[in-house]
């Protein structure tokens, strides 16, 4: 009931900007254990083969589904990671004050670009240690197996090829650890200074910063998902990546705070208010995503040439098929409508359970895209399923123990941020 | 006098300096129990519902309503376009395509939620309202600049006076006011009246402008309000292109290929012919019909002999490209006469009335037509007069494929009504209004149409399979109709003209037990009708008569 009441801010040291010890203890299980699941995950995934090929045959399937498990769990991680480093950019791009209670957590999400791009070296070892093991461009035989025109092939292959390709992916990295880094290093200074110079810095950067990353996700998503069907392409595919991933980021914070604040950690601070926000942008983000992709759909379906409409074909027929409506009512209807209500979003609870309910239909998402793209176009079977379900739990718990571990050398909350204030306060009209 | 009188009380008023005073105002009138309360604010103010204790608004619900109702509008209109008011297959779609529909959808579902959200906020509000009487508040003013104000209104239900000035008087106010009627003039301005008497003045111009139009002739040519929908840039049948290298501007089908849903691989259907029959008798001919209309046939590899007896037969024949070659019979095509190897004397008969009967027009028609192919075709025999007609030979289907139903006769008659009455007459007596005219203006040429009710028509001497070939392909004068009518309605024509022949020969017995008492008394009545009506003139021309005589 305290409309207007200016907020008392607790000092910068106060436990409730700690990260809680019941969470801090979590750290090595679950680097370690998210470690071993991730591994077997991916082993077993590898294992699968269809019994009826030679061994030789049998090898290269499994080693092809493993990668592709292995690139789904990164993908998916990925696209959480860099969501978090945008949900920071705007924030600051368009300098918004209610979010800054719930920025430190995104803050500490982003700066996880730099152990995935370790976790993406198996990937680019695939291109040069194998041969079409991930991405069939990387075959020489290929084209000529496919009938596809040579003309076309020549010219794919000069965008396609694992040196290029490499130096591309080193590149965003290299773009996104350095934005990463910029925006979390002066974040983190703050927290001792307080200096309203630095928020003016980044905000004067987050601008050029947007630019940037809009450049290289769309890229990096046309470099590592799209072109695992090398003739196929769609303008929208940056995007349509870009909306899972940013919806997964204001899940993730959503599932953060809710956790934090149950463990004990700034319990004051986000109130009622910021997971109104948070449900606002879901069910937004929401919505977002199914233009964006429908919108791709219809104008591949609509136009039905042949070049275009091949990934969507292999997408709509038997098991797949199913995948796609369950996205429509999964990831569509049932969030769309279950987010819509303002009495839902006001109640965290129900916000935290709608994030982590999303969290898991962005999987199916990121899984939808790559899967079928396997050379057998088959989900592995159920042994291929759990493979993927634990090689995406194991890294992404790999990630939270790291996230955890940077949690508990810095604050909870951008302590001496000059409109900390402003957030706490923050009221919906 | 007025002066003193009372005025009415709308409610009560207080002034406020800041968010902050007017807020526990706010509270402190809530607590109390008063719930038409309203504030007046320069700018949104944070948490100023739940300080008045206003209920939340049933407005999400409008919209929800709103949206709802734009969505089932967007997809039962394009449902309703689509697929059964005007069926029209676009970009090889199915007529109900939920994906090609979403856009329209979406969009009409934005903007009923719009609509919903923008005037359902006005009906709830009780908008538009030009007056409130707060205004008649001088210090009302400052509400856009730098005050704020709480209104409790008389309408409250615990509404005292004097309670409320207390209470409002307590909170931290310098001002607290009664608000009261407005009685200035609420009587339009004059100005108004004449600036909407002007608008509607000159609204009217265009309409007279249009009006006159309607009725005057003009000179000059006419006006294109949209030129680009007046001469649009699409061609029509028959016009020419200089696009394609053929110069046409209606493409024809790309070969090997059948449009969608004018699949049709039963020659039987499209030709009335028996092609088992055929086959037994005449094998080059029946493959030859059957590579024509098959689209599915493929040869293994053609003889030599036969492609040479298309070669001649397309020489020989007019170059139309619809119906099978052979059973082509056409005497007024002067190529094809030119190259008739045999001119029958039966020409002429065409002219006159009596040629009408197809059996005496028929064989000398249809023997050019099996000499031809003998020129290239040795094996069919040399001609001769003593040879019977292949229109006769044809094994022709005996029985209309069509399911003969209600619906298949009305069909036969709507066609029969456009294509064939204007010259067969709707009774198909010959007499069509074209007939009519040509008669009248004693045209040289004009050769009688057919009645089609002659024995050597009906179905033991001319097979349903023949009459079809004839409305496809044609017969002296009359042109084939292939390209016009669709297979389909060909049949149901030759079905309707066997109805319309057992009309006129049908006895009493043939109808229903039930519907011939009926029927008789109609006959009666008719009769009776024109037994009068013959009285009539009878007695008519007689009193004329009698007139004259009189004169």
């Amino acid at each position: 009931m305290s409309e207007h009441s200016a907020p008392a801010l607790k000092s910068a040291d106060d436990p409730a900007f700690m990260l809680p010890a019941s969470l801090a203890a979590l750290r090595l299980p679950l680097c370690v254990g998210g470690l071993f699941v991730m591994l077997l995950g991916w082993w077993l995934a590898s294992g699968v083969g269809s019994d009826d090929l030679s061994e030789v045959e049998a090898a290269h399937i499994g080693a092809n589904f493993g990668m592709s498990v292995y690139l789904t769990a990164a993908v998916y991680c990925m696209t959480i990671v860099l969501g978090s480093l945008f949900f920071v950019l705007i924030q600051h791009l368009v300098r918004a004050g209610w979010s800054i209670v719930v920025r430190r957590i995104a803050e500490l999400v982003m700066v996880m670009v730099i152990p995935m791009g370790i976790l993406f070296i198996p990937i680019i070892g695939s291109l040069w240690m194998g041969d079409g093991t991930l991405y069939r461009w990387d075959n020489a035989q290929y084209a000529a197996e496919h009938g596809f025109p040579e003309a076309v092939w020549t010219e794919k292959i000069r965008w396609l090829n694992q040196e290029w390709f490499t130096a591309r992916t080193v590149g965003y990295f290299a773009v996104w650890t350095m934005l990463a880094l910029f925006f979390f290093k002066n974040s983190v200074r703050q927290d001792q200074t307080g200096e309203k110079a630095i928020t003016d810095k980044m905000q004067y950067w987050s601008g050029p910063a947007v630019m940037l990353f809009a450049a290289t996700t769309t890229f990096a998503a046309f470099d590592w998902v799209m072109s695992l069907a090398p003739m196929w392409f769609s303008t929208m595919f940056g995007v349509y990546l870009f909306a899972g991933s940013i919806l997964g980021a204001h899940c993730l914070l959503a599932v953060a705070s809710y956790v934090l604040q149950k463990t004990g950690a700034m319990r004051d601070e986000v109130t009622v208010e910021h997971y109104h926000d948070l449900g606002k942008l879901i069910f937004g983000f929401v919505f977002f995503w199914t233009y964006i992709s429908f919108s791709q759909y219809l104008l591949i379906w609509y136009g039905n040439i042949p070049e275009e409409t091949e990934w969507f074909y292999v997408r709509q027929v038997g098991t797949w098929g199913g995948v796609a409506l369950a996205l429509i009512f999964f990831h569509w209807m049932l969030p769309f409508v279950g987010t819509m209500s303002r009495h839902v979003r006001r109640k965290p609870g129900l916000v935290c359970a709608w994030g982590a309910y999303l969290l898991v239909m962005h999987y199916v998402d990121v899984y939808f895209m790559i899967m079928p793209s396997v050379e057998e176009g088959s989900a592995g079977g159920l042994v291929g399923v759990i493979a993927s379900i634990l090689c995406v739990v194991g890294m992404a718990s790999l990630l939270t123990g790291l996230v955890l571990g940077l949690a508990q050398q810095n604050k909870v909350v951008a302590v001496r941020d000059p409109r900390l204030g402003e957030s706490i306060a923050f009221e919906n009209i | 006098m007025s002066e003193k009188k009372e005025k009415t009380v709308h409610g009560v008023i207080a002034e406020y300096t800041s968010v902050d005073t007017l807020m526990a105002a706010c509270r402190r009138v809530r607590d109390a129990g008063y719930e038409k309360t309203d504030a007046f604010t320069p700018f949104p103010v944070h948490g100023i519902d739940k300080a008045l204790g206003i209920k939340p608004t049933i407005l999400p619900w409008i919209v929800l309503g709103a949206g709802l109702t734009g969505t089932a509008t967007a997809m039962a209109m394009q449902i309703w376009m689509n697929a059964i008011d005007y069926p029209y297959i676009i970009s090889g779609k199915p007529f109900i395509s939920l994906p090609a529909f979403m856009p329209v959808a979406f969009e009409l579902t934005v903007l009923f939620s719009s609509f919903g959200a923008f005037f359902g906020m006005w009906a709830l509000n009780g908008l538009p309202k030009f007056s409130n009487p707060v205004f008649t508040d001088p210090r009302f003013d400052r509400v856009t600049d730098d005050r704020f104000f709480l209104y409790i209104d008389s309408k409250d239900e615990q509404f005292q006076r004097a309670d409320v000035e207390k209470i409002l008087g307590d909170t931290e106010t310098d001002y607290v006011q009664t608000v009261v009627e407005d009685e200035s003039s609420d009587k339009v301005p004059k100005p108004f009246f004449m600036m909407w008497g002007l608008v509607a003045g000159l609204s009217i111009i265009p309409l007279l402008v249009v009006l006159k139009m309607r009725v005057s002739h003009s000179s000059q040519p006419r006006f294109h309000v949209f030129y680009d929908m007046d001469f649009s840039p699409a061609k029509e049948a028959q016009q020419y292109s200089t696009l394609f290298r053929d110069g046409r501007a209606m493409r024809p089908d790309v070969a090997g290929t059948v449009a969608r849903g004018e699949m049709q691989a039963d020659v039987d259907f499209m030709t009335g012919i028996d092609m088992s029959a055929l086959t037994a008798i005449d094998q080059p001919r029946a493959e030859r019909l059957v590579r024509r209309f098959n689209p599915l046939y493929q040869s293994d590899a053609p003889p030599a002999q036969e492609a040479k007896s298309e070669a001649g037969t397309q020489a020989g024949k007019s170059d139309d490209g619809d119906g099978p070659q052979d059973a082509k019979v056409d005497v007024a095509d002067e190529d094809a006469s030119e190259n008739k190897p045999v001119q029958p004397a039966a020409e002429p008969s065409a002219a006159e009335p009596s040629a009408a009967e197809p059996s005496a027009a028929e064989p000398s028609a249809a023997e050019p037509s099996a000499a031809e192919p003998s020129a290239a075709e040795p094996s069919d025999g040399e001609p001769s007069d003593g040879e019977p007609s292949i229109m006769d030979t044809t094994p022709w289907l005996d029985k209309n494929p069509l399911v003969l139903d209600e619906k298949t006769l009305a069909n036969g008659r709507k066609n029969f009504g456009i294509y064939c009455s204007v010259c067969h007459g709707m009774s198909g007596y010959g007499n069509g209004l074209v007939n009519e005219r040509a008669r009248k203006i004693v045209a040289q040429t004009w050769v009688q149409p057919s009645s089609l009710h002659q024995d050597t028509l009906y179905a033991d001497k001319y097979p349903d399979g023949k009459l079809f070939s004839t409305i496809s392909n044609g017969v002296r004068k009359m042109a084939g109709y292939s390209g016009q009518i669709k297979t389909r309605d060909r049949w149901a024509i030759v079905a309707y003209v066997r109805a319309l022949q057992l009309s006129q020969n049908a006895s009493i017995d043939q109808i229903d037990e039930a519907q011939r008492e009926g029927i008789l008394k109609e006959q009666a009545d008719a009769k009776k009708v024109l037994k009068e009506k013959a009285a009539a003139e009878a007695a008519k021309t007689k009193a004329a008569e009698a007139a004259k005589d009189a004169a």
